[in-house]
Order: structure tokens, then C-alpha cells, then sequence
């Protein structure tokens, strides 16, 4: 059996899909596009039942992926049952979906969830409304799991006898003339094909395009015209005002206001929130917080991990961690290559992965209880007109500001980006901001070859990202990624406690998506790199002799012009995998602080620093880019993107100091 | 006057939704319909975007969005001061509401003079003087 959720966007959707399948679900995308696509499974009396969760959506339009996908999906895949999941304390506009529905398909479960609010502002007659609309109606409280037995019941058990959406006689006997001849090209729902030709729903006329019923077309066209003749508007309008007129009508029939004006909770809260003059603060306080809990909370756990898979060096000695200790004891029966490649190469790489976890998943905690709070609406409100500059809406800046922690959380946090174009720009963009691992190599060097000033230094290179970040978003939002596909309609919801279990299935959810897929990536990266700097067999690990080591040594006259030394590539190679790495290899190379001091010059230092600011994205980073976008064309041209910044900046800035003669 | 234009705090009730394509539709899919009632909630500190109230809840639109739907400034009944004439343009409620303040004069297209704003709210209509709550003071508009 194959039961299909429906609903608007914030009306609990989630949490009744999460109610009903609990952990017995996958998580992946629609084909071809970057929208989140949830699967799972359940069992009612030993019916087992498949669930799929619809993107959220307020209308069945052709205008927008989330609303072509939902209804490709009831056309095409037929569920037994849709449920549809109401924001009770929200009726009248979460019905207009209900009416679009009810012309796609006749066995639908009304869900009225989060009707605990909704008593507080009017009382809704349950039974009523199941008898004027002929389907089951479920009052639910998704978040305490009310409602949830009866749900499944009705899924089972429901009685159908659905009421049409009717439109007046004139529109009626139009839409029947039309239907007639869609009845006989096979198009099923008939009645709803019909009502989109004449309203002129672009999907549908191709569709029958398709078919070559030029005649359907004309004739559509002819009533279309009728209709707007009739009514003195354009046919959308005229048919949204009838369906919401149902919706209009229903509400008033079953729901009795309580108490109406007042001020709410929320209307207080936003008050303060979205302020004049203390909203943008409150916004830069609640961000520092926030980032400030996860990488303090997660610091311990990630050096944890790190102890023991790599051990520590200390003044005494070496404290060999797992990989070592797993070297020693597998080179004790299988050749010293292999133990090095399993250990050094691939159990290294892994440790690398569990390392990112801890952030991961604190991020994502912060991250879903903004989100389910409210808030990250009220982020998109503030600071809308800044970032519609540079082609992004407001939430937009939610991703761009948690690069500075690290890339790998940041891109995927871009899925808070309803627009595909938006979330493409904002993923294109968001390597170029420094993270936390950059902004650690950063303040090493700074604090080598600037000793007086380094956090100017610093400071220099944080600025110039973010002018590249914005000069770039306003020319790629006119360029390559122009225009919104979709109009920006933000919806404000009421602020709401989060709870617990729905925050951490969120946090479970992206956690387990990463280990599995980007894990995968960035273990294989690990042991290719692994070959390239332990190869020919004998040399010193990463050493000017290996094929790193050879290739650096190849490159250097091209790194020269750059400002590159053979040693500092060798770095940027193993930076690559890491980014803060790069001070670990130069210790290797070098021994000593003094050492790197004496081997580059302080143009050539800010020239290294400036290319490893924009260069390739780190492997984990460009693995979860590609696991969000699955283009292999895109992933390229954000790596690519990073090399030419990299190169532009450090040659301009190594020429002009060669030729003013001040480098030395 | 466009949607945009309207200040925070003011109401207006939709005369047309402008715009094509995907703007349009979505304009009309959030219940932004001809009649429909709008309130401007308030104005994001950079001036754009808005928030509005419509039909009990919250969206907000950028400028160049809003602008893309014609209004006309009406007022709730409750916020009218004393001694002044107005006309019923749109009551918001069902069929017994609707009923209800017909039955004291009080229907769209109709006239109404306010003698006493507050406590309690009185008016005069065809029909004589009445008092009317603020509860329902607030779900009339008139201009």
C-alpha cells in the first residue's frame, strides 16, 4: 500500500511523517533536482504500508519544482492514500490545497494538526467538516503524537464519499465540453486535466501538445476567453477565487472564532525580533552564540577522535594512536605497503571523517531549532534586501556565515534555500568564505612572517573573501545563475517550542547522509593521496622524492610566477585532503619554525596565503558539494572556480610587489 | 494605490493581482484574491521587505512583489473616530455574522455615521442607533 503526505509548508509535516514511520526511513532526492525526497515504512495490523513524504507546498501551480513534483507524483504513481496535513490554527489557507487535491484524487485523509493551538482561536466541528467534505478528518498533535492511532486507522479503514469542488454553472458546463475530449486521449483525472487546460497551466498544454490534440488546445483557448469575458479577470484569478471561495466557505461553516484581535505571543516576540534598530544585533548575538556552543561543544569530541586514530606527539615521545598501533599489528602478517596503505592510508581518512561528525551534528542541532522555532523565517525577513544584492534571500546568509566554521556543514545547511538557483549560487560561493581549518593556518603564518602585525594580516585576507563572496554573487545572480525561478512569498509562522525527538531525527538525518556518502568519498581520496606520497616505494612519506614530491618539483617553475616555493605546493597537495594540514606538512618538510621563516620571503608567505584562501574546496567539502547537487559539471566548476580566483589573486599581488621591488 | 504603498498598521482590500507567470499564481495560491483583506504588519529595518497579515497569517513580500497587487485603503470599523460618515466595504465573518450586522443597518455599500468611538462603540444607520462590540467593530472595514 503506497500513502503519499501532503501539505502546506510549516504545518508539521515532518513530524507526522516522523510519527508514523519513525527511524524506518531514507532520505534522498527527486530525480534530477536538489529537492529532498523522504521515503519510509510502516506496519498497520500487518499491512505493511510505504510512505512518501510531498514537498511542502500551498498550491499545485506548474510554477514551481515542489508543486510539479507533488502532482506528477499522484498522477503518475497513483497512491492508495493521500493524507493531507492542515495547519488547523491556519484553516482557510491550508484548505485551498485540500480543493486542488480533492480534483487529483479521491481518497484523502484531512489531518487538522497542531489543534491544540487552533482551539485557543476558534472551536472547529470535526464531524461536520467530514460530513460536508465526504472524507475522514483527523484532529492531530503531531508533536505529542496525538491523533497518529486514528490516522493509521482511517489509512486502513477510511471511508471516502468525497464532495466536488463545484464552480458556477457557466464554468461547470465549460469544463465538462472540454473533459469530454481529454476522457477520450486517456488523460486521467480527466475533470482535473480539463480545469488546467482552460486555466492555461503550461505543463498540461504541453502535455496535450504532446499528443497532438491541437483541437482540445483552440477549444480551451475559446472558453478561456468565454470565462474571462464572464467575470472582468484573467483565468487565474477567476479560478483561484472560486476554489478559495470552497475554502472560504468550509472554514466558516466549521470553525467559530473565539476571541478575535489581541495580541499574540508572536506579535510580541517580533516586536523585539525583527526591530528596527536591535533586530540586526540580536540576529549577530543569537549567530556568535550559537557558533560559539558548537565549537566549543564539539572541540573536545573532534580532538578525542583525533588522539586516537593519529595519537599525540609529546616532549617524550610519540603516543601512537589506532593507526599505528594497527600498523604494528598488521605489518606483524601482511607486507609493510599494505599495513601502510590500509593504516596510513584509508584508517587515517576515516578518522578525518569522524572528526567533521561532532560538527556536524551540533550545527545541525542549532540549526533545526532555529528552524523549528521560527526563527530562521525571521533571519530570511531581516536580512532580505542585503542579500538580494547578491542574488540570495535572506536565509540565504545562514550557510555563507557557518563557512567560517567550515564548509562541509555550511553547504549542506544551503537546503534552507527553497530555490534551486539560489541554493546553486549560495553552494558556488560558499568555499571561497575562509574556514575555521584556513583561518588556522592563517594565524600560524600571519604569526611567522608578520610578527608585528599579524592580526591585520589576518584580517586582510578575512575581508578580501568577503568582497570576493559578494562582488561574485552579485555578477553570478546576473550572470550565470540570473533570476529566481520562483517569486520570494516568505511565510512568517508563528514561533513554536521545538521538540527534542524532531530535532534529533534532523541531526540523525544529516549526520548519517554524510558518514555513508561523503565518508565514502573522502576515504578514497584519502588512500589515492596516500599512493601519491608514499610511491616509489622506500622514499620519505611526502618527501620532494615521492610523486608528490615529483610533481611539486615539475610544477615549480609555473609556481614561481605565483609566488610558490616546491615545498609550499607539496603543502597546498596535502591541503587538499585537510586544509589544516598545511602547517603539519611544513613542520615535516622544515622541523622548525625558524626553517619556514627562512624559506620563503614575507611576499612570497602573503602570496601562498592568498592562493590557499580561494584554492580547491577540501575533499570533504567537494564530496558533500556533489552529494547535494549530484552534478559532476558543478562540482568541477566550483573547483575550478576556486583555482582561478587563487591563481588571479596571488600572481596580481606577487607581480605588482616583484615589480615595485619590495619583496624581498 | 499598489500594496506596496501602504504604511504599517493600514489596512487595504485586494482589487486586482497584477503580474504574470509564477508571481502571479503564487500571489493568488497565498489567498491574495480580489476582496481579499491585508494589514501591513511592519517594514524589515532595511525597508524591505514587508510583512502582511491575510487571512490570519503572516507572509512578507519584497517591494517589487507587493507592488504587483492594487488595493484600496480601507479602515476597520473599531479605529474610526467619533462624528465621522463612513461606507461599509467588506464584513469579514460567516453567513450568521454577515446576518447579524445586517440586521442593524450594517452591510456592505451601506452608510454609517459613528457618533461615539469608544466604550462602547456607537453608530447610526439607516435603521437607527446601535452598539456595536469591539470584536466586531474590528471585523467590519469601512472607508
Amino acid at each position: 500500500m503506497l500513502v503519499a503526505l501532503a501539505g502546506n509548508p510549516n504545518t508539521g509535516k515532518s513530524t507526522i511523517f516522523n510519527a508514523l514511520t519513525g527511524m524506518k526511513q531514507h532520505v534522498g532526492n527527486w530525480p534530477g533536482v536538489t529537492v529532498e525526497k523522504k521515503e519510509g515504512e510502516m506496519e498497520i495490523n500487518g499491512t505493511r504500508v510505504k510512505v512518501v513524504d510531498l514537498p511542502g507546498t500551498y498550491s499545485l501551480t506548474a510554477y514551481s519544482m515542489e508543486e510539479i513534483i507533488t502532482r506528477n507524483f499522484i498522477i503518475e504513481e497513483k497512491p492508495d492514500v493521500i493524507v493531507d496535513i492542515i495547519d488547523a490554527s491556519n484553516l482557510e489557507r491550508n484548505l485551498y490545497l485540500l480543493t486542488e487535491l480533492l480534483e487529483l484524487h479521491s481518497k484523502i485523509i484531512v489531518v487538522l494538526n497542531m489543534f491544540d493551538e487552533a482551539e485557543k482561536k476558534y472551536s472547529i466541528d470535526v464531524a461536520k467538516m467530514s460530513r460536508i467534505l465526504g472524507l475522514p478528518v483527523v484532529p492531530a498533535v503531531g508533536i505529542r503524537g496525538k491523533g497518529i492511532d486514528e490516522l493509521k486507522e482511517k489509512i486502513l479503514r477510511g471511508k471516502f464519499n468525497p464532495k466536488k469542488v463545484e464552480y458556477p454553472e457557466d464554468v461547470e458546463k465549460r469544463i465538462e465540453k472540454i473533459e469530454e475530449k481529454i476522457r477520450k486521449l486517456g488523460f486521467e483525472p480527466a475533470r482535473w486535466y480539463a480545469i488546467k487546460v482552460i486555466e492555461n497551466d503550461v505543463e498540461v498544454v504541453k502535455k496535450i501538445k504532446d499528443k497532438g490534440a491541437r483541437d482540445i488546445l483552440h477549444l480551451a483557448e475559446h472558453l478561456r476567453h468565454e470565462i474571462e469575458d464572464i467575470y472582468g479577470d484573467d483565468i487565474e484569478s477567476v479560478m483561484t477565487s472560486f476554489r478559495y471561495s470552497f475554502a472560504h466557505g468550509l472554514f466558516h461553516e466549521v470553525a467559530e472564532p473565539i476571541n478575535v484581535g489581541g495580541v499574540t505571543i508572536t506579535d510580541m516576540l517580533d516586536h523585539v525580533i525583527t526591530h528596527k534598530i536591535f533586530g540586526i544585533p540580536i540576529f549577530l548575538a543569537i549567530m556568535y552564540l550559537s557558533f560559539q556552543f558548537v565549537f566549543l561543544v564539539a572541540a573536545p569530541f573532534q580532538d578525542a577522535i583525533d588522539l586516537l586514530f593519529n595519537g599525540k606527539g609529546t616532549v617524550s615521545g610519540h603516543i601512537p594512536g589506532l593507526v599505528d598501533l594497527s600498523y604494528n599489528w598488521m605489518v606483524t602478517f601482511m607486507p609493510d605497503w599494505l599495513s601502510s596503505f590500509i593504516n596510513h592510508g584509508m584508517l587515517r581518512g576515516l578518522g578525518a571523517v569522524l572528526t567533521f561528525t561532532p560538527v556536524i551534528m551540533l550545527l545541525f542541532l542549532i540549526l533545526s531549532f532555529l528552524e523549528d522555532s521560527g526563527y530562521l523565517a525571521r533571519v530570511a525577513f531581516l536580512m532580505d534586501s542585503i542579500m538580494k544584492k547578491m542574488g540570495l534571500e535572506g536565509r540565504g546568509i545562514i550557510p555563507l556565515m557557518l563557512g567560517f566554521g567550515c564548509n562541509v556543514p555550511a553547504v549542506m545547511a544551503t537546503r534552507t534555500l527553497k530555490d534551486e538557483k539560489e541554493r546553486k549560487l549560495s553552494i558556488a560561493l560558499n568555499p571561497l568564505i575562509p574556514c575555521g581549518a584556513r583561518i588556522q593556518v592563517f594565524a600560524f603564518l600571519s604569526s611567522i612572517f608578520f610578527p608585528s602585525n599579524p592580526a591585520l594580516v589576518l584580517w586582510s585576507l578575512l575581508i578580501l573573501s568577503m568582497v570576493v563572496v559578494f562582488v561574485l554573487g552579485f555578477i553570478y545572480s546576473k550572470t550565470i545563475f540570473r533570476g529566481r525561478s520562483e517569486p520570494f512569498v516568505l511565510e512568517l509562522p508563528p514561533y513554536r517550542m521545538p521538540t527534542m525527538k524532531g530535532i534529533s531525527i534532523h541531526m540523525w538525518e544529516k549526520s548519517e547522509g554524510f558518514l555513508r556518502k561523503a565518508g565514502t568519498i573522502i576515504v578514497g581520496a584519502a588512500a589515492i593521496i596516500w599512493i601519491f606520497a608514499a610511491l616509489p616505494w622506500g622514499v620519505k612519506y611526502g618527501s620532494p622524492d615521492s610523486y608528490i614530491g615529483m610533481f611539486a618539483q615539475w610544477i615549480a617553475p609555473i609556481g614561481t610566477a605565483f609566488g610558490l616555493t616546491p615545498q609550499a605546493i607539496i603543502s597546498l597537495i596535502f591541503g587538499f585532503f585537510a586544509k589544516e594540514v598545511v602547517i603539519d606538512v611544513l613542520y615535516v618538510l622544515f622541523g622548525s619554525k625558524d626553517a619556514i621563516l627562512a624559506s620563503m620571503t614575507w611576499a612570497q608567505a602573503y602570496s601562498f596565503m592568498l592562493f590557499m584562501l580561494f584554492y580547491t574546496p577540501c575533499v570533504a567539502t567537494i564530496a558533500t558539494i556533489y552529494n547535494e547537487t549530484k552534478s559532476k559539471k558543478f562540482t568541477l566548476f566550483v573547483i575550478l572556480e576556486g583555482f582561478i580566483l587563487a591563481a588571479l589573486f596571488s600572481f596580481t599581488f606577487y607581480t605588482i610587489v616583484t615589480l615595485l621591488g619590495v619583496g624581498a | 494605490m499598489l500594496l506596496s504603498e501602504l504604511r504599517p498598521g493600514e489596512y487595504g482590500i485586494v482589487k486586482k493581482i497584477g503580474g504574470s507567470g509564477a508571481i502571479h499564481r503564487r500571489l493568488l495560491s497565498m489567498g491574495l484574491l480580489p476582496g481579499a483583506i491585508v494589514r501591513v504588519v511592519r517594514i524589515s529595518p532595511f525597508g524591505d521587505p514587508i510583512e502582511y497579515e491575510i487571512r490570519g497569517f503572516f507572509i512578507s513580500l519584497r517591494k517589487q512583489e507587493a507592488a504587483n497587487v492594487e488595493v484600496d485603503k480601507i479602515v476597520p470599523l473599531s479605529l474610526v473616530p467619533g462624528n465621522s460618515d463612513v461606507r461599509v466595504i467588506f464584513i469579514d465573518g460567516g453567513v450568521g455574522f454577515v446576518q447579524n450586522m445586517g440586521a442593524m443597518g450594517i452591510a456592505v455599500g451601506k452608510i454609517l455615521k459613528v457618533i461615539k468611538p469608544c466604550c462602547p462603540m456607537q453608530v447610526q444607520t439607516e435603521r437607527g442607533i446601535f452598539t456595536v462590540g469591539r470584536g466586531m467593530a474590528y471585523r467590519v472595514f469601512v472607508r
